[in-house]
């Protein structure tokens, strides 16, 4: 065993043995990139040039008036293309070059990865391809127009769900068989290591920013943080430098989907258990024969049946904690911070809103929270418009 | 003594190599993979594999993909399949068995529980695509005690300089993959096959296999002095699919590529 692969009894690498090297060569490649100070000097360029860093810690006025709590968000939908998504895929892409690879690979769910993913390959000419579920991409066809656009080509999925779970898989695939002159960007906190310590890595720059602007506002660390986990990379990113600050609570918020009763969601930590998927060992929604179930919520970024293993292990350590919304709590929340602040935000991003009006209840007027809005709205208005019209949504 | 290593040691001793086939459990439902076993059997397969289905099969190409989903659409899974084994072996059947399943599937039924059912149905080995070398410990102190059913190990062209350890401990025979990525790709074996495969031999004190991309026995040709038998798994799922599942179509040409393969 590799125990450095480890977090907990969590993570690994279980992959394909005839990817076992990429994954050695690549662990190499990022640990010296990331000791590199030209690297590092490289890669907060782009973020500053590029994404538009440093993203600012708004003070919510009128959503602290109304909860009664002071509530920071940290404005993740203001970086380049609507999302943290792009942080990651910035540092990884840096990499794959120095790495000397001329194609990158991903795999997307609502396309935002895709997207992120499409813009840096276009930005530093690399062959582009984006793997996406069949279904994925009758939903979200406009995301699929920005990728073609930005020069990448986006492969249909046909196997299994069609879903995010299984661009995956064939991201997987391809890799596998492409790994010479091929670097995977995996954009959530999953996969086998160093991915995980990777997606971090290059998110944990929310937390940096974060953590420095709410001193200076308050003078002390926020006594909550609060993000939104799909597979986990905002939150891993938001949580990175709260994590040893022992007097912050770390709050994940799911999506319980229709109810984690209903069977109906993507609470891979609420009633999940542990198992092997994507390389890694996680918490994972299973059924009786140990086949992973389909996850299901309104916000397709939220939409995967397992969660990164760090967050598995901060879940039994018990350094942080983890919650789930339901699709019309996130809805409802998302209409109400449109009204309140003016702000748009992601479905996924919704989740966390609306823990944070609950969690709002039992904190003081002094206290203070910061909540990562890890992406704006505005690739969801037809999703919005459809849960307004009451038709729920495509599943 | 294991029935895969019993078996090799008869070939060995007729200087004569291996045919080893993959067939997905359950599909199109038990009788069927009973009878197709029972017919591998006669024709003299060597070894069968059968394939636990899963969700999320990542080692695999299409073929076997599609088949595990029908599979499992169809109710297949690890009870089942043991219990499919144990009946054949209740009937007589003693070709050695292999289940090629995903690592979750084994986890999710428990370690222990797993190599019991193993013991009890007459399973002789286990090919795990996604438990590497470095993942593997939890599994084999599970299986220390027990000799019936042994792990065999992958190895890919490049493995490189991970064959050696990988080896060290190895039992049955070493399963070389003959291509990058997954199972089921159109002959195109990796353009160093033959230097890596040589290498594999070199260092292998058991016998070496090669499976991913095989048709005909006439595709092992170029590697007929090196290897010591030849697997076929999605072109033989293919081909029963072609045959409406026909016991007689797999004894056919189970009959045939065990005769070519031998006679290259």
């Amino acid at each position: 065993m590799n125990s450095k692969a480890y977090y907990g009894k969590f993570g690994g690498q279980f992959v394909s043995e005839s990817l076992m090297n990429t994954l050695e060569e690549l662990d190499e490649a990022f640990e010296a990139a990331i000791r590199d100070p030209e690297f590092m000097e490289q890669y907060h360029y782009y973020l500053r040039q590029y994404v538009g860093r440093e993203t600012p810690l708004y003070f919510a006025e009128r959503l602290s008036e109304k909860y009664r709590t002071k509530i920071y968000l940290k404005r993740e939908d203001l970086n380049h293309t609507g999302a943290h998504k792009i942080n990651n895929v910035m540092g990884q892409i840096l990499l794959a070059g120095r790495m000397g690879k001329t194609k990158v690979i991903a795999e997307t769910g609502a396309g935002q990865h895709g997207v992120a993913t499409a813009t840096a390959a276009a930005l530093f000419g690399m062959e582009c391809t984006i793997y996406m579920g069949k279904e994925d991409m009758q939903r979200q066809r406009l995301n699929v127009m920005r990728m073609e656009m930005l020069g990448a080509s986006v492969v249909s999925v046909e196997s299994g769900s069609n879903t995010l779970k299984d661009a995956t898989n064939e991201a997987i695939r391809a890799w596998a068989r492409t790994a010479e002159d091929t670097f995977y960007i995996i954009g959530s906190a999953v996969g086998p290591y160093p991915y995980p310590k990777m997606v971090k890595e290059f998110q944990s720059v929310i937390s940096r920013e974060a953590k420095i602007q709410h001193r200076n506002a308050e003078g002390k660390n926020p006594d909550v943080v609060i993000a939104c986990v799909g597979g986990g990379s905002n939150s891993i990113g938001m949580f990175a430098d709260f994590i040893d600050e022992t007097d912050v609570e770390l709050i994940g918020v799911e999506a319980a989907g229709c109810g984690i009763s209903s069977g109906k969601h993507a609470s891979a930590m609420a009633l999940g258990e542990p198992g092997v998927l994507h390389g890694m060992k996680s918490y994972l929604l299973q059924d009786t024969d140990g086949n992973i179930q389909l996850a299901h919520s309104i916000s397709a970024g939220l939409d995967y049946p397992g969660v990164g293993p760090e967050h598995a292990y901060l879940r039994d350590s018990g350094r942080a904690k983890y919650v789930s919304i339901t699709d019309t709590e996130a809805m409802d929340a998302l209409l109400e911070l449109s009204k309140l602040e003016g702000i748009i935000p992601a479905i996924e991003s919704a989740h966390a809103i609306a823990y944070a009006m609950k969690k709002a209840e039992e904190m003081t007027e002094t206290q203070s929270m910061v909540i990562c809005l890890s992406g704006r709205g505005d690739k969801d208005v037809n999703t919005i418009a459809d849960y307004l019209d009451g038709k729920g949504y495509l599943d | 003594m294991n029935r895969i290593e019993k078996t090799l040691a008869v070939l060995q001793e007729k200087n004569e190599k291996a045919f080893i086939t993959y067939m997905t459990a359950g599909l199109p439902d038990y009788s069927k993979t009973k009878e197709i076993v029972k017919a591998q059997e006669q024709a003299g397969t060597d070894i069968i594999e059968l394939g636990i289905p899963f969700s999320d099969p990542v080692a695999d190409g299409p073929v076997i993909q599609k088949a595990s989903y029908e599979a499992i659409l169809g109710g297949a899974n690890l009870e089942k399949t043991f219990a499919c084994l144990k009946e054949l072996r209740g009937e007589g059947v003693e070709i050695p068995v292999v289940f090629m399943m995903y690592y979750n599937t084994i986890l999710h039924y428990g370690l222990d529980a797993f190599v019991d059912g193993c013991k009890k149905s007459g399973v002789d080995g286990l090919i795990i695509p996604d438990l590497p070398y470095e993942e593997q410990e939890e599994l084999l102190q599970a299986l220390a005690d027990c000799d019936e059913t042994i792990l065999i190990q992958l190895v890919s062209p490049v493995s490189a300089g991970r064959v050696e350890k990988i080896l060290e401990h190895a039992r049955g025979f070493v399963y070389c993959v003959s291509s990058m990525g997954v199972t089921g790709q159109e002959g195109n074996f990796h353009k160093e096959v033959i230097h890596y495969l040589s290498h594999v031999k070199q260092v292998s004190g058991i016998p070496v296999m090669m499976g991913f991309g095989i048709h005909r026995a006439e595709d092992v040709k170029p590697m007929k002095d090196i290897i010591d038998g030849a697997i076929v798994g999605s072109h033989f799922i293919s081909l029963m699919r072609e045959s409406g599942f026909s016991a007689q179509a797999a004894k056919e040409y189970c009959t045939s590529f065990k005769k070519e393969l031998n006679e290259l």
